[in-house]
């Protein structure tokens, strides 16, 4: 499957990802409207490497894992992967026990701010499945990649 | 091929899913005691809450059973397991043959022997969803609930009946709440939070006596009590398995691939005792994920592709009134060679602890911080040496960015998982 991938040398840190997936999840699709009125939770954390003389940074999402450990510790049934492979979470069956945070191994799973649910990346798919964060990312930090080609 | 799952559960039915991933063609059904498809039992809290309604409930889509060719038997207790003949009797009057067997048979409520608890007519446990619709059948506006057990199961059910009734009392034999699971401190914060939701607190004392509207404490304080809740504790549900001769310990007992001292019958989840890589001892370790990983462990030994199960540890991720706790590993330790690092802020209600030995990180509880725990986890799971991380977890809140950057690519990148 095609999963998006960061590359540290490439990252500066922007957090334009951050604003492009909290705008591409919205109600509006509009960057103000989102800011302003809508309170969401972007599915990237950026990261910063802190080394001795430089800062380095790097967005990361859900791996989409093949083996979801997300998918196991939820007691809903509100996670599941999906036949393409995407690992979602059925915001309506989510209760917000936050046992999928207690063992995504990458912290790529976040308490909502919305509702008493969790968020994560879904790969855009309900957007087209092209991924907001890396059509927007200014210095191709982020790309939509093959994991075979990848690996 | 006929394979035979007693339990629809975590266990359970993630059993059946990797059979059938597996073998396209044997027959595979399971046995439920329910009437009621399968369902996260934590779940029940949310449905006595009035969150969560039942057809939301259903753990699968109906889809699943059909796809997967899996059938569920409803209201069909397993009574008897011939390990001879390889068939079960069930409590519907019928046979059912196997060749594979699964014992995923869950955990039953422990109700301690209490004088006089026959002469109060509304008493319940708190484990199946069946209980939580007896209880909102019983409960009104000015109902005073009496819940014993300030455990998981009792805070659950005290967080659901807030609101819902007059008065909700709450006591445990030990002298804080979540016991198991809890530090002093940890428990303190969170009593005093649940507490301003008008839950009220009894603690270190016992039920000496029921009467028919009240309870008599240890301490001689009497209860007037309405709806009577035992929320004590579980036990693995292993009465089926004894009948049949297989081998029992504090639960049934299987070998690595998850097979019982019975050729041909596994077994999975909260039934079971399983290594806890910690403490390197035999525990219950009654957990959602773990029946669930088991039960996908089975199934694969079961179709016939040899998969060991390679231990568990304690973990829990749970809220109360908006407050969340996260935690796994040992959170309180009793022996020395512990050290502890806490930082907590009283105004903000969060608390950090983590706890380290020999350099590996063996536990940590999170009070309203959940951000990626699930980091820390991996760290214990992984018993990754802490002088080889980037930096000090100690000092910072944790990220990805622990990690070298050659592990680092190789979990963002080339792993299984990347």
């Amino acid at each position: 499957m095609k999963k998006v991938y960061a590359f540290e040398k490439n990252c500066l840190g922007c957090g334009l990802c951050e604003v492009y997936c909290k705008t591409a999840h919205s109600k509006s699709k509009d960057i103000i409207k989102t800011y302003k009125k809508e309170n969401i939770q972007s599915a990237i954390v950026v990261e910063e490497i802190l080394s001795p003389k430089t800062k380095t940074y790097f967005a990361l999402q859900c791996r989409h894992c093949s083996d979801p450990k997300c998918v196991k510790a939820c007691i809903s049934g509100a996670m599941y992967k999906d036949e393409t492979g995407i690992v979602r979470n059925i915001k309506e069956k989510c209760v917000g026990c936050l046992s999928c945070v207690l063992v995504c191994p990458f912290g790529a799973v976040k308490k909502s701010t919305e509702k008493k649910i969790v968020s994560k990346c879904d790969l855009c798919i309900e957007t087209g499945g092209n991924p907001a964060c890396v059509q927007n990312c200014p210095n191709n930090a982020l790309k939509l990649m093959d994991e075979e080609e990848v690996k | 091929m006929e394979y035979l799952i007693i339990g629809n559960s975590a266990a359970g039915i993630n059993c059946a899913d990797k059979i059938r991933s597996i073998d396209k063609t044997g027959k595979i059904t399971i046995l439920s005691e329910e009437s009621f498809e399968a369902y996260g039992r934590p779940l029940i809290s949310y449905y006595l809450a009035g969150k969560y309604d039942i057809e939301l409930m259903k753990y699968k889509p109906a889809e699943f059973y059909k796809n997967k060719k899996i059938n569920v038997v409803l209201n069909c207790q397993a009574q008897q397991i011939d390990t001879k003949k390889k068939e079960v009797k069930c409590s519907n009057k019928k046979t059912y043959k196997y060749d594979k067997l699964l014992i995923a048979t869950g955990s039953i409520p422990f109700v301690p022997p209490v004088k006089g608890i026959e002469k109060h007519k509304n008493v319940f446990t708190f484990l199946k969803l069946e209980d939580a619709q007896k209880i909102e059948k019983v409960i009104t506006k000015k109902s005073k609930v009496v819940i014993v057990g300030a455990g998981l199961i009792g805070l659950k059910a005290a967080e659901a009946l807030a609101g819902k009734v007059g008065q909700i009392s709450v006591i445990d034999l030990a002298d804080r709440l979540m016991a198991s699971v809890l530090d002093k401190k940890t428990a303190s914060i969170m009593q005093k939070h649940i507490e301003e939701h008008d839950i009220n607190f009894k603690l270190s004392v016992t039920v000496s006596e029921v009467s028919s509207d009240s309870v008599l404490l240890s301490d001689g304080t009497k209860l007037v009590c309405d709806v009577l809740i035992m929320a004590v504790g579980v036990r693995p549900n292993v009465a089926v398995a004894q009948n049949a001769k297989i081998k029992i310990n504090r639960g049934i007992v299987t070998d690595k691939y998850m097979m019982t001292s019975a050729k041909d019958v596994y077994a999975a989840g909260d039934c079971v005792e399983s290594l806890d890589v910690l403490s390197q001892q035999n525990k219950i370790l009654a957990l959602w994920p773990n029946a669930f990983i088991q039960g996908e462990t089975a199934g694969l030994n079961m179709a016939g592709e040899k998969t060991p199960f390679n231990g568990s540890f304690a973990m829990n991720a749970i809220g109360f009134f908006g407050i969340q706790l996260i935690s796994a590993g040992i959170i309180d330790p009793k022996e020395q060679g512990y050290a502890e690092y806490v930082e907590y802020d009283e105004t903000k209600i969060t608390f950090k602890k983590l706890i380290i030995k020999d350099d590996k990180l063996v536990g940590f509880a999170l009070l309203n911080l959940p951000y990626r725990a699930g980091i820390y986890t991996s760290i214990i799971n992984d018993r990754i040496s802490l002088k080889d991380l980037n930096y000090d977890i100690t000092k910072r809140d944790i990220g990805l960015n622990v990690f070298s950057q050659d592990i680092r690519y190789n979990k963002m990148f080339r792993g299984k998982n990347g």
